[in-house]
């Protein structure tokens, strides 16, 4: 056999090589990545200050005193009810909704599939744009919507321009647009379903809403469960659609977390109140990301071992 | 024609070490089974070779020099795996091709490597065909052709047969050998099949727990086991095993066996007063007409013929059971009682606590050696 | 499930019926408005009956825009350029980075890779002004703000874990076996890689890179607090639009429908890989 001669020279080049490979493959990712580290960090250090960029001079560290104030500020509680009002109606709506539209499509049909495709359309649309579609569809002047609300006896519906129904208006564009994400994946997960259970369950007699609570909803939690803690993180984020349709408003009523940051930022140049803001959220999301990591990939992994 | 040497190579995932420091040499030319149960590490020792693993320890020489840290593609060798490891996006050809795409070889000389290969193994009216479309034995001739066509002159193989159905098993347990020796290349076989051990294996490495148990020829292993695991491994159908503890008295050294005394000769002496198990092959049990001296009643439960033998299952008085196997066409009782006599020279006898044989295979061989 | 009654076939046909209009209908009714006036836009009652005129549509191309007050120069082309420019060279980019460092992290399992790889996947959960914002202020030092560099380099917290974990699941189901048989047969890790494992995972890799392109296209937030008028994808062009022009909604449809039409175009044409990559991996499509 005739050996290469270089065999020799290869010797120990190649452990080297071989162990730095992978952080070789790896590093140019992480060195863009790292690029975006820094600025987190510059975020919590301005969280720590009194910071204006209208008025440079005052900066100074003031420590937890971003945070403190926030306990007796009644904006930030208002922002974190609307937050959390946002996230759990948006995600509760969705899951119901998406939920029963899968199970509506759940055989395999092609106006079933046909649908199905269909419904990506709008989660497909950007977000903002979605929001500016609605607003075209709910403007005072000759908003479709409006026209049909007045069908049915409801005249000078403001939509998004009333604090009563600002809310109601920026979930119904989320849902418009985040509800075939739910079902989607549930749909997924209903037709990877074992048809045995079912097929036993048939035989025995066991009437359809007990097949559904006994067998279907239990088996489907880990997808249910993943939908919804990864459309919560989300959400509770949620600011291009509030942004485009309402920019935060009218007044506070829609001053959800990264909206209330961004004016706190833009308007009055408060830095350290937005970033404390913000730092807040980001807690409130890694809590629910590891959760969520969690359940994903035990959901990946049973996928993975399907293929 | 390679030699290969392994010193000393131990590999570790985690804490586990599936592969502990073993040792191996191979001549050249020589076909070596690695045998075991699966998860003994005939696998990872096999890519430890092949280099596509590092061992956390040890060397590994091909041809005197160290290729320990040599990639695997300089290390110039043929390797088939278990699931063929085709790729998929590649037909045929192109996977047969693959060994010789590597360097400048002309678009001429990979045909006609191909096709020699290919016309040996009988692939080469599917070299067009993508993997998904050959059959199960079609795909194991091409990863097999595969392996051969850079003519390599250490050729690993990972159980090939192991994937395929039982007729094409039978089929290329005959043509391999003859295969492997037109090729001349020293074969490393990795296989849980003990009659493809037997069958393809100048010697045969046992392998249980990352460690090498035994090396021998096959005769040796066969006929010496290093420990009853070995022996309960090889052979189908499978030894029988009884605790029994030696005696000694003026005649020499026996056991006893449903009142029968068996006589063993001295190199086994170590079993007496010792908690040991008596292992006797199927095939050294013979029926024998009615009682004749120290003959074993038995009752026989059921029969079952094989193709090439008739296995007997029956119970001893004391209600042990005995497996016995005769070669085909000849004859024998089918019910009721019978009796047998046993083969004292074929008796295998080991330590109950140990499991090891009591006479050293290592020891035999020599004094065999002394002998020739 | 089989039998059905026939009260039941009715509610299941009229459920579907409601799905497909209230997800459908506002998509259709902007399209419709796009090819008309304003004067028919603004009648009451609306009606879908007029001449269809594709004067919106020129309007933008052109770049001039005639409202009642004024005639406006309004680029709604460098918008819709812009989202070309910086998804394509975005989801380039995240794959060129990411398709390596996904091989890496699926083959090699070293020391710290499942750390660092989560790390990346939580870029994706954390509330993006939390970086913007600070980045905003490093940008104009450094001179990045509001440049397509600047742009792109952010767009990788999009589009790199996207990538990262889709791409990485689909090395991970290709066999280590099938890239040890080409080692084996003589090839450097490289070849290996380029002609093993990239063509085998190649429909994961173009799944990945279609997606990240859907979520970079509709991203709008980057944009809006890194990039000034010149450099402002779609998304953001079309809400300064809306300030600017006022009451041309005719227009303002037009702009949307063709700001949805490229995402929505490849949604439907990669529908099949869109599930597993939505769910990064946890349900199969």
């Amino acid at each position: 056999m005739p050996v290469p001669s270089s065999v020799t020279k290869r010797r120990g080049k190649r452990l080297v090589s071989r162990r730095a490979l992978p952080y070789l493959l790896s590093l140019p990712a992480l060195l863009v990545c790292i690029g975006i580290l820094v600025p987190f960090v510059t975020a919590i250090y301005y969280s720590l200050q009194r910071y204006r960029l209208s008025q440079p001079w005052a900066r100074e560290m003031n420590w937890g005193d971003n945070y403190i104030r926030f306990l007796t500020d009644s904006d930030f509680w208002n922002t974190l009810a609307v937050s959390l009002q946002y996230a759990f109606l948006t995600v509760g709506m969705e899951l119901i909704l998406g939920l029963g539209i899968a199970l509506l499509l759940q055989k395999r049909t092609r106006l079933n599939n046909a649908v199905s495709i269909m419904l990506l359309m709008p989660l497909m649309t950007a977000p903002a744009l979605a929001a500016l579609m609605w607003k075209l569809m709910t403007n005072p002047g000759f908003g479709i919507l409006n026209y049909f609300l007045t069908l049915i006896g409801i005249d000078d519906f403001r939509w998004g321009a009333s604090p009563s129904s600002a809310l109601f208006t920026v979930v119904l564009v989320d849902i418009w647009v985040y509800t075939p994400f739910i079902m989607i994946l549930l749909l997924a997960g209903l037709r990877s379903l074992p048809t045995q259970p079912f097929e036993a369950a048939a035989l025995d007699g066991v009437p359809r809403m007990q097949q559904f609570l006994r067998i279907t909803l239990p088996m489907l939690t880990p997808y249910i469960l993943t939908a919804a803690l990864f459309r919560l993180l989300e959400s509770i984020q949620q600011f291009d659609i509030i942004y485009a349709m309402t920019q935060g408003g009218p007044g506070d009523t829609l001053t959800v977390f990264q909206v209330e940051a961004y004016l706190n930022y833009f308007q009055s140049t408060n830095v350290g109140r937005s970033s404390a803001l913000l730092l807040i959220l980001w807690a409130i999301t890694f809590f629910i990301s590891n959760i969520f990591i969690k359940n994903w990939l035990r959901l990946r992994e049973r996928a993975r071992g399907e293929v | 024609m390679s030699t290969l040497e392994l010193r000393g190579v131990t590999k570790r995932y985690k804490k586990e070490t599936v592969v502990d420091n073993v040792s191996i040499t191979v001549a050249n030319g020589e076909t070596l089974v690695l045998f075991g149960p699966s998860g003994a590490g005939k696998t990872v020792l096999l890519r430890l070779i092949a280099g596509v693993v590092e061992p956390e320890e040890g060397q590994i020489l091909i041809d005197n020099q160290n290729m320990t840290d040599v990639e695997a593609e300089h290390r110039g060798l043929g390797m088939a795996f278990q699931n063929f490891a085709l790729f998929p996006h590649m037909s045929a050809f192109d996977n047969i091709a693959s060994p010789l795409t590597v360097g400048k070889r002309s678009l001429e000389e990979i045909k006609t490597g191909v096709d020699k290969v290919a016309k040996l193994l009988k692939i080469d009216h599917v070299l067009d065909h993508a993997p998904r479309e050959l059959s199960n034995g079609q795909k194991q001739r091409t990863s097999l052709a595969r392996a051969l066509a850079g003519s390599p002159p250490l050729l690993l193989l990972d159980d090939p047969l192991r994937n395929v159905d039982a007729k094409l098993r039978f089929e290329m347990r005959l043509e391999l050998p003859l295969l492997l020796d037109a090729q001349g290349a020293t074969v490393i076989y990795v296989t849980q099949d003990y009659k493809e051990a037997m069958a393809l294996g100048q010697s045969i490495a046992v392998l249980a727990e990352g460690r090498i148990e035994q090396i021998g020829t096959p005769e040796q292993i066969y006929l010496t086991p290093k420990t009853l695991e070995i022996a309960r491994l090889f052979g189908d159908p499978v030894i029988n095993f009884y605790d029994v503890v030696g005696q000694r008295d003026e005649t020499g050294v026996f056991v006893e066996l449903s009142q029968q005394r068996l006589l063993l000769d001295e190199s086994k002496a170590k079993c007496v007063d010792t908690p040991s198990v008596l292992g006797i092959r199927p095939e050294s049990i013979k029926f024998v007409p009615q009682n004749s001296s120290n003959s074993i009643p038995i009752t026989i439960e059921a029969e079952t013929p094989l193709n090439e033998k008739i296995v007997t299952l029956a119970k001893t008085e004391g209600g042990r059971e005995m497996l016995i196997s005769r070669p085909s066409g000849t004859a024998g009782p089918a019910t009721g009682k019978a009796f047998v006599k046993i083969d004292e020279s074929a008796l295998l006898l080991f330590d109950q606590v140990s499991g090891k044989n009591f006479v050293d295979p290592a020891q035999l061989n020599t004094e065999r050696e002394f002998a020739a | 499930m089989e039998h059905q009654s026939k009260l039941e076939t009715v509610l299941r046909g009229a459920a579907l019926l409601l799905v497909v209009v209230f997800f459908m209908f506002p998509i259709f009714w902007i399209f419709l408005m796009s090819l008309q006036t304003n004067e028919t836009i603004l009648r009451v009652p609306p009606s879908i009956n007029f001449e269809p005129t594709l004067r919106n549509y020129k309007a933008l191309i052109t770049g001039k825009l005639e409202t009642s007050a004024a005639s406006l120069e309004i680029n709604f082309l460098q918008n819709l350029w812009n989202s070309v420019f910086l998804s394509v060279a975005s989801v380039s980019l995240a794959l060129l980075l990411g398709v390596p460092a996904a091989y890496a992290f699926a083959r090699h399992k070293f020391k710290g890779s499942e750390d660092i790889a989560f790390t990346l996947l939580s870029f994706r959960f954390a509330p993006p002004l939390l970086v913007l914002l600070p980045l905003s202020l490093y940008f104009q030092k450094m001179g990045l703000a509001n440049t397509y560099l600047g742009l792109i380099w952010v767009y990788q917290l999009i589009c790199l874990p996207l990538i990262l974990w889709i791409v990485r699941g689909y090395f991970e189901d290709i066999s280590p076996d099938i890239e040890y048989a080409y080692r084996v047969a003589g090839h450097s890790w490289f070849s290996t890689f380029r002609k093993i494992a990239l063509p085998l995972a190649g429909p994961g890799i173009a799944a990945a890179g279609l997606l990240a392109f859907i979520f970079a296209w509709n991203n709008f937030i980057f944009a809006l607090v890194l990039a000034s008028a010149d450099k402002q994808p779609v998304t953001v062009g079309a809400l300064a639009f809306i300030t600017a022009s006022g009451i041309q909604y005719g227009q303002i449809a037009a702009a949307i429908v063709m700001s949805i039409a490229p995402t929505l175009a490849l949604a439907l044409y990669a529908q099949k890989y869109l599930v597993e990559g939505l769910s990064l991996g946890a349900v199969k499509g």
